[in-house]
């Protein structure tokens, strides 16, 4: 074993490396790391074409690193200025001890970049907050967020003449969402497409597959899919925008937390897992094309954008 | 070695020089999940750490 000290060697530079990316085998120095993933995350812009000129973005904005990160990028990447316009979206759900931070980081946030941004309650869309609903009894805290959640995003971004919601989502959620599928036996739900694009770039279009909105409503975009959530944290901590924040109260008891676990672990053993899970399910989701959508939970077509992150 | 957890604890590893992954699995926190600084500065979980050394372990995993 090497002696204790310094951390190994930015393979690039030489510098003190920050992160050792164990997919590729490499080290990388804070000022590489965030290069790096900068140039992956405008890859995914590009190859699904994200951005259109002339188009509203709704960032689905909670507070979280994921959702903090995602609008610092977006407004960084924007291709010029004042051609694409993002506003952000906060949703509280009113869950008391939980949002009230997170909320505060949001309102932060886009204030500091100069973004516009709603806040819109559960209280005033849905007449309760999630806590009420909860102490009513019924449904799993996580599905009636999740309903609500999204209807208030689809409701609030229409409102403001988007065309798109783009949502945190990285790939850790999205190798458990294909977990979780697996574990539901939801077919339609495996073979749906992570990415919404009508119009992939030429060079991809033959493998990627093209999903319009259901409902010919807002495309889903995810910039993140493909960052772990390691390397999301990270971005955040190394550009000075990740805050320690409390976790969901209700989160310990979701189908997502063991699905979580499962996937994380297998990360460690076998690194790369995450990402094979998600290509498969692309594969799969070319493969399927053609199959039509499964209304969702409250009846509306799956044009809706996916949770907050 | 002192540990600093998230939640404002701190934990001991008695087992002397180690890598950081290995002091992680020794208090059961899965490397891909977390992100750890020394001095203020994060460090890759192939660091060399030494018997005096204090880390801050920061999980990453939230959500619902």
């Amino acid at each position: 074993m090497a002696l204790p000290g310094r951390p190994p060697a930015c393979d690039l530079c030489g510098q003190d490396a920050v992160f050792l990316d164990r997919v590729r085998g490499c080290h990388l120095c804070g000022d590489h790391f965030l290069r790096d993933m900068e140039g992956r995350v405008r890859h995914t812009l590009w190859e699904y074409r994200l951005l259109r000129p002339g188009e509203r973005i709704a960032v689905a904005l909670s507070g979280g690193k994921d959702s903090t990160v995602l609008l610092h990028l977006l407004r960084k990447f924007l291709p010029v200025p004042g051609t694409v316009t993002l506003t952000a979206i906060t949703v509280d759900e009113g869950i008391a001890g939980y949002r009230d931070a997170t909320q505060r980081v949001a309102r932060e946030m886009a204030a500091r970049l100069g973004v516009e941004h709603r806040i819109v309650s559960f209280s005033d869309l849905a007449g309760s907050t999630l806590d009420a609903m909860v102490a009513a009894g019924g449904e799993h805290p996580c599905t009636l967020c999740g309903v609500h959640r999204r209807k208030a995003l689809q409701e609030t971004a229409m409102a403001l003449g988007a065309t798109a919601v783009a949502t945190g989502h990285n790939l850790n959620d999205e190798a458990q969402t294909v977990v979780m599928n697996c574990l539901r036996g939801d077919l339609h739900g495996f073979t749906r497409s992570p990415v919404r694009c009508s119009a992939p770039s030429p060079r991809f279009a033959s493998r990627i597959p093209v999903r319009e909105p259901a409902d010919g409503g807002l495309r889903r975009i995810k910039p993140l899919f493909r960052i772990p959530e390691k390397e999301v944290a990270l971005y955040g901590m190394l550009t000075g925008i990740f805050h320690d924040l409390p976790e969901c109260p209700y989160a310990g008891t979701a189908l997502r937390s063991e699905a979580r676990r499962m996937v994380d672990r297998l990360e460690y053993l076998r690194p790369g897992t995450l990402g094979r899970i998600v290509r498969g399910q692309e594969e799969l989701a070319t493969l399927c094309r053609g199959i039509p959508e499964k209304p969702g939970k409250d009846g509306d077509p799956r044009g809706r954008p996916s949770t907050v992150t | 070695m002192k540990i600093r957890l998230q939640d404002g604890t701190a934990r001991t590893y008695d087992g002397g020089a180690a890598r950081v992954w290995e002091v992680l699995l020794a208090l059961d926190e899965n490397p891909a999940g977390v992100i750890v600084s020394r001095n203020g500065r994060v460090i890759p979980e192939d660091t060399v750490l030494g018997r005096d050394d204090e880390i801050r372990v920061i999980r990453v995993s939230h959500g619902g």
